[in-house]
């Protein structure tokens, strides 16, 4: 529209002013709006609001699909990765309110996670080290969350445990979703990136995590010049304990890569279950070295018209794993590309032109790659697939032994979305909705009978990931998707140079897609979220008396009303306390400088949303007490003097009177 | 001047106005006045297309606009006689994706020369208003028409050079294109519009000035009392007196 106004003008007068020409377009608007208002019909009062507000009655109709007024429930929850925050954002639909911040690789001050209690030792799991290295692990306390997968049933979401990875260090988090809190970090011990993951398989068996740039495995020294020797990608197959709700590292084991760099992965589901699938870009394993004149990586990479999609069966995998054809590499079960290819356990196609997104239709018969370079995201047929590595119908094989699959004999089709296809999502109804990012479009086309998009939806700006109400499960909703977009540009009121992110949500029910509201997300980068029917959820209202969060039973060394005390042993002074509205028992506490201190502090509350937090000043404590809690608070009190403390959460109208002293005595000089 | 030329002038079917520039032979013979006058309106002709041209130097010749979603108020690009600007920083940088060269290495002689162009085109303008006789006086629209012409021509030879001149090492890989110079164009997810600013169009009316100072010049020359010892030179150089040539 604007670009044929202007196009005209050009041609009418041979030149333009485009001051004037976005003028005439905002009065164009303005008018349009003032017409709609005109002819809702509605009450007097309404189309005054209208009219003050300047909205029109698609802005109208916007509202009351997203409104929900209080005392009401959001229908869905998203939970999206915070990105550079590298903790979760959990968010409702459709009002697009921020529901809370799960910290999950930072330390997060409110929850008191990583401020002195038992989710200290959480973070601490985090910590990574390089293999051989002699030097303690890097205390690693942020991260780059990508891609949030919810635990699966059958493949569907079943509400019960969230799993995120962290790209820049190599860790994959648990989070249960009964108190949505982090109840573990797994740091792996092979890769020194990771993208792919953390996806699940249909029964969430394992929980994939695959390295994103190629590095020695267990990260050892070794010269760029050796890339193509000793540089590996590696996907981690994580075994996870659902009814210890943690994942198994001792179970678990790892496919070696090629050193092409790795992108996403799904896992297959239903036809396509015990089979993953990973993108690929940089199979010119291009290295760079611009301070020499050499080309970048952006373009050392994207020379190869073609990428390689690795197809792995994880199940038979399995198999060869169990039946001790791994190798031990950095203290993990290492199936290598000598045992896996001959097996038919990873295989190669080609796919255009260093894709992104690869994801497997509700139906698990087909993965959807998006080109990123190339316009089209390329349909592969999983029956085909099977068929092919079953018949051992390789076209060729790659430096390092792989059989690459025939291109053409694995496809489906192609369909071209647009400029810089990445992500695909789906509805109900054989819809595919891929994210285009250049184009700055949502693109909803068939992926059952491969039509050319029928539609495009505009969004504001450079969309990275999508996703749809539980949108990659065996059985979407429909209903609801939401654009994550990387840029916000004139969407929010400015906040200085770093700009919000903006998701967008879009209506999915009517014809045609709808843009129905805009959250601006100022706490990080999201990448995947995942949205999922809230009543699937039945998070914990209480805690059970003396319960430790991190491993939800009921802690050996939790308080009771009545049985506080300060024991002392030698230098070791250990508190058992309470914390009931309004005082802390005991509220005096006094040591000696250099004692080691533990304090158990339980939460005595029962009723619902009764929280309490405890704080020694100066120590960098705070632990959040939500009822039945206990927290387990270990320190050495290094620092002689007075120290107040206190609870940190509103709780009473005593609440400023729920104090106490913690008192150091110096040591006698 | 007559009575019919001090009115005002009358406005044709298309709006118009259609000025006589040139007095008819009848009024040629009637004023003597009038005929002075002409021979200063070619002369005022070639000073403003001269000075049209200055002012061009210092102006935007060409502009450029590219609308892509994620740059919803457009990116510019100003290309004048001597350099460029507007947001040549990011375009350069949204070009190396498909591998063409910085804008500013191109027509780098030609913006070099620039300044010395204008100049020599300005004092061959004046120089063949004022001294070309009635052989050479039709010359006086060459550099005048020429001077927008050869930049039309020269940046469409590095519009088409630098879409064909694509890295092939370039992460994206499009077909050779040439960006459109006038109206609009796709490169991509931008939609691109150029258009001629005004520096290109004072260059223009410069050169129309000039065009015009010819006609009357000609017109001048045809009833020039000396037109028969005329030649090379204008033995009035346009603007003396009448006077009879001493011997």
């Amino acid at each position: 529209m604007r670009s044929h106004t202007i196009a005209a003008s050009l041609i009418l007068a041979g030149g333009v002013v485009c001051a004037a020409f976005v003028g005439c377009e905002n009065q164009h608007e303005a008018q349009e709006k003032k017409a709609a208002a005109g002819n809702l019909g509605a009450s007097a009062s309404l189309a005054d609001l209208m009219k003050a507000r300047n909205l029109n009655e698609s802005d109208v109709e916007a509202a009351l699909k997203t409104y929900v007024p209080t005392g009401k429930m959001d229908e869905y929850y998203i939970f999206a990765s915070g990105g550079q925050s590298g903790n979760v954002d959990v968010i409702g639909v459709p009002s697009m309110r921020m529901l809370k911040v799960i910290g999950v690789f930072t330390p997060e001050s409110w929850q008191g996670y990583g401020y002195g209690g038992d989710s200290d030792k959480v973070l601490e799991s985090g910590n990574q080290g390089a293999f051989g290295w002699p030097g303690a692990p890097h205390k690693i306390r942020w991260a780059d969350m990508h891609h949030p997968n919810l635990s699966e049933t059958k493949g569907d979401y079943d509400g019960q445990f969230l799993f995120v990875n962290d790209k820049a260090n190599a860790r994959v988090a648990v989070v249960d979703l009964a108190d949505f809190s982090t109840k573990q970090i797994v740091a792996n011990p092979l890769a020194a990136s990771d993208h792919g993951g953390a996806f699940v398989t249909p029964n969430t068996d394992y929980v994939i995590e695959t390295s994103q740039y190629p590095a020695p495995l267990g990260r050892e020294y070794a010269p760029l010049s050796q890339y193509k020797e000793k540089y590996r990608g590696v996907a981690i197959f994580w075994k996870f304990d659902r009814t210890k709700g943690r994942i198994d590292p001792a179970q678990s084991w790892a496919l070696e890569l090629p050193p092409y760099t790795q992108d996403l992965a799904d896992a297959g589901k239903l036809d396509s279950d015990g089979w993953a699938f990973i993108n690929s870009f940089n199979t010119e394993m291009a290295i760079g070295g611009t301070i020499d004149g050499k080309p970048p990586i952006e373009s050392g990479s994207s020379q190869n018209d073609m990428d390689y999609l690795h197809v792995i069966n994880w199940k038979k995998a399995e198999s060869l794993v169990a039946a001790g054809k791994a190798k031990i590499i950095a203290g993990m079960r290492v199936l290598t590309m000598d045992v896996s290819a001959p097996e038919g356990v990873l295989s190669l196609i080609g796919e255009p032109k260093s894709p992104h997104g690869c994801d497997v239709t509700p139906d698990g018969k087909a993965i959807v790659v998006g080109g990123k370079l190339d316009t089209h995201a390329t349909i592969y047929d999983v029956a085909k697939i099977k068929a092919l590595v079953e018949a051992k119908k390789y076209e060729g094989k790659d430096a390092y032994g792989v059989g690459i699959l025939p291109f053409k004999d694995s496809i489906q089709g192609q369909v071209e979305v647009g400029l810089g296809p990445l992500h695909t999502v789906f509805d109900d109804k054989g819809n595919a909705f891929t994210s285009v990012f250049i184009e700055s479009v949502v693109a909803k086309w068939s992926y059952k009978d491969f039509k050319q998009p029928v539609e495009k939806l505009k969004v504001h700006y450079n969309i990275g990931h999508i996703l749809s109400a539980e949108g990659d499960t065996v059985s979407p909703d429909g209903k609801y998707l939401v654009a994550m977009n990387k840029m916000s540009m004139d969407r929010f009121l400015p906040v200085g140079p770093l700009y919000p992110q903006n998701f967008q949500l879009v209506d999915l029910t009517g014809e045609k897609m709808r843009l129905i509201a805009d959250m601006p997300i100022g706490n990080a980068e999201p990448h995947y979220s995942q949205m999922i029917k809230a009543d699937k959820l039945k998070p914990l209202k209480v805690y059970k008396p003396g319960t430790n969060s991190v491993t939800m039973s009921v802690d050996p060394n939790h308080a009771e009303g009545g049985k506080e005390r300060i024991v002392r042993n030698g230098n070791k002074v250990e508190v058992f306390m309470t914390a009931i509205r309004s005082h802390f028992t005991p509220d005096q506490i006094e040591v000696d400088e250099g004692d080691d201190v533990t304090i158990h502090i339980t939460s005595l509350e029962t009723a619902e949303d009764q929280t309490h937090g405890f704080t020694i000043d100066m120590y960098n404590l705070n632990v959040s007490l939500e009822p039945g809690k206990n927290e387990n608070i270990s320190f050495k009190a290094d620092m002689p003097g007075t120290f107040p403390m206190y609870c940190t959460e509103f709780c009473s109208a005593l609440h400023l009177e729920m104090t106490g002293y913690f008192l150091v005595k110096p040591k006698k000089k | 001047m007559s009575a019919e030329e001090k009115a005002a002038p009358p406005r044709a079917k298309d709006g118009h106005v259609h000025l006589h520039l040139a007095p008819s032979a009848s009024e040629g013979s009637s004023s003597k006045r009038g005929w002075d006058r002409t021979r200063w309106l070619v002369v005022v002709c070639g000073v403003a297309s001269v000075l049209l041209f200055a002012i061009s130097f210092f102006r935007p010749w060409w502009s450029f606009k590219l609308y892509a979603p994620q740059y919803p108020q457009g990116l510019n690009l100003e290309i004048s006689l001597t350099g460029m600007g507007g947001d040549v920083h990011e375009i350069d940088l949204l070009n190396h994706y498909i591998g063409m060269k910085h804008l500013a290495t191109a027509a780098q002689v030609e913006r070099h020369l620039a300044g010395y162009g204008v100049a020599a085109i300005g004092i061959v303008t004046l120089s063949l208003v004022m001294v070309a006789g009635k052989k050479l006086n039709r010359l006086l629209v060459v550099p005048a028409l020429a001077f927008p012409s050869v930049f039309l021509a020269d940046s469409f030879y590095w519009l088409y050079s630098y879409g064909h001149q694509l890295d092939p090492k370039a992460p994206l890989h499009i077909a050779p294109f040439t960006p459109e110079m006038f109206g609009n164009g796709k490169i991509g997810q931008f939609e691109t519009f150029a258009s001629p600013s005004l520096g290109f169009w004072l260059a223009v009316a410069g050169a129309l000035l000039a065009v015009i100072g010819a006609v009357v010049r000609s017109r001048v020359c045809a009833g020039c009392s000396r037109a028969g010892t005329c030649a090379a030179v204008c033995p009035r150089l346009m603007v003396l007196p009448d006077a009879p040539v001493r011997p």
